[in-house]
């Protein structure tokens, strides 16, 4: 019999420990975003299923440090069914190298399903980002979420699958499950479901047009920074 | 058949300059009645006052630092073959005609998605060598030629259209012959027109049987065989530097020159090249420098071989100032389309298998890749392609792009105008001042908007534009 020792299952963030989760640096990949990292502690969950949920397929640009960082390596960066045209200049223009972008269109939502199985468990690829359909409510369902996590870890690619808020309800075998909505600032984002940890906490993570997600995420820090020690004075 | 004509007014003049970054005056001067005249210079010389006509001394008198160089019609031969090996991308069958290129290009542009995109990729490749061209699209050879030198921009692809582009033209453009002078002044045929509105038998009894032939070459009537350009077996081009160089980082920009031939060479063949054997020749009859380039992978990636050039050349030495520099390679390596696309970060077999996989279960036509285009326009500033073909485009041509949303919508979506501001689930507001594409006049898919970053009451941020031509708000993207 295989023997797992309590330091393993923490250091695997396979053990719920409250507030004090640490996610494992490797078992996760850095947003690009500090506020962001803060909040998931560390940054997206590696190898493993990731929903974000919203009114209407909102979060791409949580996504885009992470899909250029990504684009540099050889694997491919994965759309299956996006609901509109990712505009190649813009996200060349963000950093992506559009040729690793590897597109799946015009699918039923079963092909969409199979598409994403082989794409997460070949290994050619890491990272996948998924718009399901959800037509009627019809949308994947909890043993092919199952499945496609057990893809993930085998061919270690990241999923990300857009649902819509309603789904929020249903259970789910992701290891991370955020709510994603507009907010003046940029997108507020807020953890529902987390593996190894407390649900609840959110942030806003301010996602713009122009600047690149470090600096702006660390002139956001810099200007917490200020007006903290404003009231300190 | 589409030809497509390449007309270099400033041939003369850029077999000089095109290897230096920054050249003083400099004029081609040639022999006419017996004095030397300018025939071309460049601007730094028209910054002085000097002009094409103008006869030598009084150019020297107005600038007394003025290089002067004498026209060298073999240099410029020379050129235009060596651009020919260039062009091999763009076309397999390359003819010449004084100082202009013809290149089919009826069965290829569908590679270059479209002929916008061709002419786009020519016109950018062309600054990269250093040459500047005026084009003309024509169904035949003779009037593509006509049109590049008479009418550059004239971009006609029927008969019909063909007849009434040229009819215009005055007969002279077309040939030099004696009988044509003499139709001319004699008859009073002036243009092209008033000699394709004659009979032809008519015509052939004043003007001889030339002119009757070269009108039906010129209208397609006729076949019109070219003596066309053959890929030589080996790359190997010289350019002579005007001048001399002696810091060895300085080679790096006539380098780019002969990298980018070299690369359009390379693309025409299918072929990726390994081994860059580059000479340096110096002043005083010194023995020249010579090294070799070697690369990982076979590559025609011109920015690549820079960069590896760039690294060589910082540790080289240079025994004496260079005043030519010159690049030959002997073999290269055949391969697929496919698998150079790949070649550079070698993603391994199970990629291959994955491709595969998809493709047979879904369809080719669902499994894609991505590329940008040089376009202005959204619509056709990206294109679908083969999965790992495309990649962005180089020299930061998108910097645009930074303010424009990750989304498009796959079709523009009509917005309610409500009191001058869009209306989407109520009045928008408009973040920035606009951003004003205006483009596509040479093809007819033109535009005219102005492009806002735009706030919903939900707080979504939207990228909309207003039609100036048309009127009316219109959705394109999201910020999402």
């Amino acid at each position: 019999m295989q023997v797992i020792s309590l330091d393993d299952l923490k250091r695997n963030g396979d053990l719920w420990q409250g507030r004090r989760a640490v996610v494992p640096a490797g078992r996760v990949l850095s947003s690009g975003w500090p506020v962001l990292d803060e909040l998931l502690a560390g940054g997206w969950p590696r190898a493993a299923l990731s929903e974000l949920l919203s009114d209407s397929h909102q979060g791409l640009s949580l996504l885009l440090p992470l899909i250029a960082r990504l684009s540099a390596e050889a694997r491919w960066i994965t759309w299956v069914a996006p609901p509109h045209v990712p505009y190649a200049p813009a996200l060349a223009a963000r950093g992506v190298r559009v040729g690793r972008l590897l597109l799946i269109r015009e699918v039923s939502d079963e092909q969409a399903l199979w598409a994403a199985e082989q794409v997460l468990k070949s290994g050619a690829s890491s990272l996948l980002l998924a718009w399901p359909g959800e037509a009627g409510g019809k949308g994947p369902q909890t043993a092919q979420l199952r499945r496609l996590q057990l893809a993930a870890e085998q061919g270690d690619c990241s999923a990300l699958l857009f649902r819509p808020l309603r789904t929020a309800g249903q259970g789910s075998s992701a290891a991370l499950r955020l709510r994603v909505r507009p907010a003046p600032l940029g997108l507020e984002v807020e953890v529902l479901k987390r593996r190894g940890g407390w649900a609840g906490g959110s942030c806003i993570v301010p996602v713009g047009t122009g600047l690149r997600a470090e600096g702006r995420g660390r002139r956001a820090e810099d200007r917490g920074a200020r007006s903290e020690g404003g009231a300190d004075a | 058949m589409l030809w497509l004509a390449l007309y270099f007014p400033q041939l003369p003049l850029e077999v000089f300059t095109r290897v230096r970054q920054q050249a003083g005056a400099l004029v081609v001067v040639e022999s006419q009645a017996g004095r030397e005249q300018v025939s071309r210079c460049n601007s730094a010389a028209q910054a002085y006052g000097v002009r094409p006509g103008l006869a030598l001394p009084a150019a020297l008198t107005l600038c007394a630092d003025l290089v002067v160089q004498r026209r060298d019609p073999g240099r410029e031969r020379q050129a235009l073959d060596e651009l020919a090996a260039w062009a091999y991308q763009f076309s397999a069958r390359i003819a010449f005609e004084p100082s202009l290129l013809l290149l089919e290009v009826g069965a290829s542009r569908r590679l270059f998605g479209g002929l916008p995109g061709l002419l786009q990729r020519v016109q950018h490749e062309l600054q990269q060598v250093g040459y500047s061209a005026r084009h003309a699209l024509a169904p035949t050879p003779t009037a593509a030629g006509l049109l590049a030198r008479s009418r550059p921009g004239c971009e006609v692809s029927d008969a019909q259209a063909l007849r009434s582009a040229v009819a215009p033209l005055p007969l002279a453009s077309l040939t030099r012959e004696r009988a044509v002078r003499e139709l001319v002044r004699h008859v009073g045929l002036h243009t092209i027109g008033d000699v394709l509105g004659l009979p032809r038998v008519e015509l052939a009894r004043r003007s001889g049987p030339a002119l009757p032939a070269l009108l039906d070459r010129l209208l397609g009537h006729a076949a019109d065989p070219r003596d066309e350009w053959s890929p030589p077996r080996h790359f190997a081009q010289t350019v002579e530097l005007l001048g001399e160089i002696g810091q060895s980082t300085a080679l790096v920009f006539p380098a780019r020159r002969l990298m980018v031939a070299l690369c359009g060479f390379l693309r025409g063949l299918g072929g990726g090249a390994q081994r860059l054997q580059w000479t340096l020749q110096h002043r005083d009859g010194r023995p020249p420098t010579a090294f070799d380039q070697g690369l990982l992978d076979p590559s025609r990636d011109a920015d690549h071989m820079l960069e590896v050039f760039r690294e060589r050349i910082e540790r080289l030495v240079l025994p004496a100032p260079v005043v030519a520099i010159g690049l030959r390679v002997d073999d290269w390596q055949a391969f697929a389309e496919h698998s150079l696309a790949l070649l550079d970060d070698n993603p391994g077999p199970r990629d291959h298998a994955l491709l595969e996989r998809l493709s047979n279960r879904l369809g080719e036509q669902r499994v894609r890749g991505l590329r940008c285009l040089p376009d202005h326009r959204p619509e056709r500033a990206w294109q679908l392609c083969r999965p790992g073909d495309g990649d962005a485009l180089p020299d930061g041509a998108h910097r645009q792009g930074l303010s424009q949303p990750p989304w498009l919508l796959a079709s523009p979506r009509p917005l309610r105008d409500c009191g001058g501001v869009p209306d989407y689930g109520g009045a928008l507001r408009l973040e920035n001042l606009p951003e004003r594409i205006e483009a596509g006049w040479w093809d007819g898919g033109d535009i005219t908007r102005d492009y806002f970053i735009a706030h919903s009451p939900a707080g979504e941020r939207l990228w909309v534009f207003r039609d100036r031509r048309g009127g009316g708000w219109y959705l394109h993207g999201l910020f999402v």
